[in-house]
């Protein structure tokens, strides 16, 4: 759907060693290190202002780090820049366009920008808005796209070269529900044909389904990976939210089990539990101690557990 | 760097100009004012004994310049951290194009549009030579360093551009450089030549001054002047004599003149002199300024000074040697290499500057 001939075959991915880089005195990255793989889709998690923009400049070839080393697909972004340059697909965050321009003028621009011929790079502007639900929009002015159109045009703009690794920066911001949706199906397709996909975002339940892992990043640092296959969901600490008809007993019983409970507003109760089983395991032995019980359900997804914790000490 | 690069970046900015801005109603505003400066100088200038094509020729190409030195710079002075502040420059710098794409690319383009303005001023310069006195050459060569300074001012506006993190300071210092070009070479000539003029002992042919002491008019005793008594200096009394003078080595200062791209244009294409000086000089201001900075460049003349004021029986009026040499001193060729050496020394940096990954990013820009 979105490749003429597939990814160059043997690419490494992209691997980043101890990056730093700052502005005058603002140190921006201060030091982060991660391994994107082909055929995954990894998720860049942290909060404002801790350097996730700033990782994508250098990997886009734009910014030279500090220190530290950057690999695209085995090439030095600084020492060859239009090696990598013909490899990726950036899509900056706020992407910003040519206002005078045709939505199918700028994929076309774009195109012959890659020195791609114009007979197809016509052919490749006509797939990519189809693929990004653009097509009817396509003879209309890029400037009286609504913010999420604007976002789609950024993603079609990033495949145009049929990049190998692809760096998203806040892909979804702006995009209503269904075409989040889209965005996944699309990230989970280009990841199926071998490239590498690294995405940076905020929202933690988007990126949990899409992610095959996470790279949490705050104030400049890469804290931890986190896998994001079925194990790890079955075996993460969670939280969940219990609601009952007996709230006194509920407490009491949680109490007596040694469970770590917090009081939440509507006489809720929130729990930690590690891993599905146990969560499982709770709620049985609630039931059997003949608390009436009428909710119990996750809060927060793994991803989002692993992000506050990694994140809480910030100012 | 590629062609294809260039012509893609190119076609971009002229595509985006062509719709993003009313070029359309600029030029005809612009077709519109030429025309009513060359009607006005017609009917101003329009002398049936000098010949007032020159003096059109003269008015409409000052005009283009000086016009084009207004608006051309609104072509290239926002162009690169314009393209920034809207986030479309990093997009371009991801994809294979090179710095020196993007940055001939961009001039190319702002260079063809100012080349549109000139084009929609040549039917006044066809009038000007069909009221005669400029030839079709002079008019062809004005027209190519017309161009060619108005590529200089595209290229400073774009290195200003690539220097400057917001438009509004790189348009203002555009626009100085061109003052300083424009203004700056003529106040810096006025003023420096105060400082190159002292008082020195000259060698004279001429009527010694005391010739005037010796032969004083007589008066009688009512203090009536008594005619015929004094004598008339003749070309006998002319004689070789030292005298101190006050002397201007302009020939120190000159090469001030040519940065002026005023005067470049003027010195490089004036209109010719008329065959017959009996029939009026006219308006003619470039060949006023290209006579006027080549007598500049040649300076007062060390040799004697052939200054025999004096109708003498042979009748003829001695020749300044100064006059002849500055003939041949064109000054306009050093202007145009100055401005060319200008323009690609300002190409070049815009270039650097555009060069990525940045290692040094400057204060307040932003790469995307």
């Amino acid at each position: 759907m979105l490749t003429e001939g597939g990814p160059t075959s043997g690419g490494r991915g992209i691997e980043v060693a101890g990056v730093r880089r700052a502005f005058g005195d603002v140190l921006a990255v201060d030091d982060i290190s991660l391994t994107a793989r082909p055929g995954e889709v990894t998720a860049l998690i942290g909060p404002n202002g801790s350097g996730k923009t700033t990782l994508l400049l250098m990997l886009a070839s734009l910014l030279v780090p500090d220190r530290g080393t950057v690999r695209i697909d085995g090439h030095d972004p600084v020492t060859a820049p239009a090696e990598v340059r013909a490899r990726i697909g950036w899509m900056p965050d706020g992407f910003g366009t040519w206002d005078a321009l045709t939505v199918r003028e700028v994929l076309e621009t774009i195109a012959a920008a890659y020195r791609i011929p114009a007979p197809q790079a016509r052919e490749r502007a006509e797939a990519l808005l189809h693929t990004v639900h653009l097509a009817d929009l396509a003879d209309r002015r890029a400037r009286v796209l609504s913010r999420g159109q604007k976002q789609r045009l950024g993603l079609a703009r990033a495949l145009v070269n049929d990049p190998s690794v692809l760096l998203l920066d806040e892909p979804a911001s702006g995009l209503d529900p269904r075409s989040r949706i889209e965005l996944r199906d699309i990230l989970r397709s280009l990841a199926a044909e071998g490239r590498t996909v690294l995405v940076s975002s905020h929202i933690l339940t988007e990126l949990q389904e899409v992610a095959d892992r996470a790279v949490i990043v705050a104030r400049g640092r890469s804290i931890e990976t986190q896998q994001l296959d079925g194990e790890a969901v079955t075996t993460a600490l969670a939280s969940w939210r219990i609601d009952s008809l007996d709230p006194l007993r509920l407490t009491e019983f949680l109490t007596s089990r040694h469970v770590p409970a917090q009081q939440v507003h509507g006489g809720m109760v929130e729990v930690e539990v590690a891993g599905e089983e146990n969560a499982a395991r709770l709620l049985t032995d609630l039931i059997g101690a003949g608390v009436r019980v009428t909710a119990f359900t996750p809060t927060r997804g793994a991803l989002e557990s692993a992000y506050l914790a990694a994140t809480e000490d910030r100012q | 760097m590629s062609w294809h690069g260039i012509s893609t970046v190119a076609r971009l900015e002229l595509r985006q100009r062509a719709r993003a801005s009313k070029w359309v109603v600029v030029l005809a505003i612009w077709f519109a004012v030429i025309a009513l400066v060359s009607v006005l100088s017609y009917l101003a200038l329009n002398d049936p004994d000098a010949r007032s094509g020159a003096a059109m020729y003269d008015v409409v190409i000052f005009f283009v310049l000086g016009l084009g030195m207004l608006v051309v710079p609104s072509l290239t002075a926002t162009s690169i951290n314009g393209d920034r502040e809207h986030g479309v420059l990093a997009t371009l710098q991801t994809t294979l194009l090179t710095s020196a794409d993007l940055v001939l690319g961009k001039l190319l383009a702002a260079w063809a549009i100012s080349g549109a303005f000139l084009v929609t001023a040549l039917p006044f310069l066809a009038w000007a030579w069909v009221e005669g006195g400029v030839s079709v050459g002079r008019i062809l060569l004005a027209v190519v360093v017309l161009l060619l300074v108005l590529a200089v001012v595209c290229a400073l506006g774009l290195m200003f551009s690539t220097l400057t993190a917001r438009p509004v300071a790189s348009a203002v210092l555009t626009y100085l450089a061109l003052g300083a070009l424009v203004f700056g070479t003529v106040i810096g000539f006025g003023l420096s030549a105060f400082l190159v003029n002292k008082e020195e002992t000259v060698r004279v042919y001429g009527i010694p001054n005391d010739f005037f002491d010796q032969n004083e008019p007589t008066y009688d005793a009512n203090g009536n002047f008594v005619p015929g008594a004094e004598r008339v200096p003749t070309k006998a009394d002319c004689v070789e004599h030292d005298e101190t003078r006050n002397v201007t080595h302009t020939e120190r200062i000159w090469w001030m003149l040519p940065l002026n791209p005023f005067v470049v244009v003027a010195d490089a294409a004036p209109s010719e002199p008329p065959a017959n000086p009996d029939q009026g000089m006219g308006f003619t201001p470039m060949r006023w300024i290209s006579e006027g900075s080549r007598a500049a460049r040649v300076g007062e003349t060390t040799e004697l000074r052939q200054e025999c004021w004096v109708d003498g029986p042979a009748g003829q009026q001695p020749v300044d040697p100064n006059a002849a040499a500055a003939k041949d001193a064109a000054v306009w060729p050093f202007g145009l290499v100055f401005l060319l050496l200008a323009g690609g020394g300002a190409t070049a940096v815009a270039e650097r500057r555009l060069r990525t990954p940045i290692r040094r990013l400057p204060n307040g820009t932003r790469i995307a």
